[in-house]
């Protein structure tokens, strides 16, 4: 069955959203049309208003449509800490956590060579600039993937010539977590940062 | 008709996002050489093969088939995990990304997997020594067909050690000084840098820079014209610690 222009070409623009294919796609059009116009309104609205408004922060490169982003602009913020992560969703997760007061830096990815990223493209040389403005200790909190693991790798020896600290989150066993159920790879780890109690 | 596969040995190569919650893992087996499998719901949070779905992990892997792409239907992990650190997992990078450009898909090569196994323990007892990764490089000419002539010189005679030679795809290993009439090409290289080669002896310093040329020279065709993203961050880890 075909549907008039403008209702597929909502449809087809949904799908951009992840883990929305065709069948959610319809679902939603439907949804918002028939039973929310409003609601419908409003997010178009917002969309606009976010994708024209927003960029990156100057300082942490987070999403803001501000030149710094309130955690930047802050002066509650412990300056002389800052901590490295992939994604301004990995910013939201340290936070939530309400266990760092420091500062942050997105990279907007890690170091894949495979897939054509290197540092350039991570923005390393905004990240060592950043760091000499006053910043004692550098924590790096890339994923625990390999790719992860090689950013904060290559990352951490150009810190540590600038006579930064430099300190990785630690891995391991998640809280709740069973032994005989957590993977090799990731119990190699804990044991090797095992801790004197 | 559709084939299962179960708990083959392999590794990841790469992965990539795959329709709307999948991932598309590229693989190295043992039995079936590279196969593209698609990961169903490996993308969701909570996803338990996720975590193990990584480059470098031994894996047991068990899939079916019925056309290009293979679906995975089990993931479980095979013995030790390596644990790949630093400058070696760039390296890891790096033998990743020439498997990808050189091998096509379902083209078994069992002395391969192998030869990468080796070659990742290697990497993890010794870091990223460039002579794991020129035997790597031998042993991968050798099964894709083109590899080295390294046990005589171009005109049958044994390579003796000091003697200069220069080392051609097409002929083998030529005596710098052999042939007036037809002057070799190729790469120069000492004899005992190609016997050390030929036997996976340690490499020297003038011995690693003269491997290094000459398995990049004859990989350069094969490689194709664009230029190894892992191979210029290696580089430019080493230039930055020399000039240091
Ligand atoms: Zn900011």
């Amino acid at each position: 069955m075909s549907y008039t222009p403008l209702l597929q070409q909502l449809m087809e623009a949904l799908r951009c959203l992840p883990g929305v294919g065709p069948k959610s796609a319809q679902r939603m059009t439907f949804h918002l049309l028939e039973r929310d116009p409003e609601g419908a309104l409003r997010l178009a609205k917002a969309l606009t208003e976010a994708v024209e408004r927003v960029g990156r922060c100057g300082s942490c490169r987070t999403l803001s449509e501000d030149p710094l982003c309130p955690l930047c602009a802050s002066q509650r913020r412990d300056r002389r800490l800052l901590c490295v992560v992939e994604t301004p969703a990995d910013v939201l997760a340290v936070e939530q956590s309400g266990a760092y007061a420091g500062l942050y830096f997105v990279l907007g990815g890690h170091l894949s060579p495979l897939d054509g990223i290197g540092p350039e493209e991570i923005g390393v040389d905004a990240l060592l600039a950043r760091a000499r403005e006053g910043v004692e200790e550098v924590i790096l909190a890339t994923n625990p993937t390999v790719e992860g693991e090689a950013t904060a790798h290559y990352i951490g020896e150009l810190l540590r010539e600038l006579g930064v600290g430099v300190s990785r989150i630690a891995h391991g066993v998640p809280l709740g977590g069973e032994l005989e159920y957590v993977d090799g790879s990731t119990l190699t780890r804990a044991l090797a940062g095992r801790k004197p109690i | 008709m559709s084939e299962r596969v179960s708990l083959q040995p392999a590794y990841v190569l790469h992965q990539r996002a795959y329709r709307e919650t999948s991932r598309l893992i590229e693989v190295l087996s043992c039995d079936y050489g590279r196969i593209g499998i698609v990961a169903r719901g490996a993308r969701r949070p909570g996803s338990r093969v996720r975590p193990l779905l990584q480059p470098f992990v031994p894996l047991l892997l068990s899939w079916s088939a019925a056309g290009e792409l293979a679906t995975l239907t089990g993931a479980e992990p095979a013995g030790t995990a390596l644990h790949l650190q630093g400058d070696a997992l760039v390296c890891g990078f790096y033998l990743n990304e020439v498997l990808l450009r050189l091998l096509t898909r379902h083209d078994p090569a069992p002395e391969l997997f192998s030869a990468y196994h080796e070659a990742l323990g290697g990497l993890q007892t010794h870091g990223c020594d460039p002579t794991i990764l020129r035997r790597f490089e031998k042993r991968l000419l050798d099964v894709l067909g083109y590899g080295l002539q390294l046990r005589e010189d171009a005109r049958g005679a044994a390579l003796s050690a000091d003697r200069r030679y220069h080392y051609e795809p097409q002929r083998g290993a030529v005596p710098a000084d052999a042939d007036r009439d037809a002057p070799a090409g190729g790469v120069a290289i000492l004899g005992r840098c190609l016997q050390a080669l030929a036997a996976d002896a340690p490499l020297d310093g003038i011995c690693r820079r003269q491997v290094q040329r000459l398995l990049a020279a004859i990989l350069a065709p094969h490689l194709g014209p664009r230029p190894l993203k892992s191979r210029d961050l290696l580089l430019r880890i080493r230039r930055r610690r020399t000039t240091k």
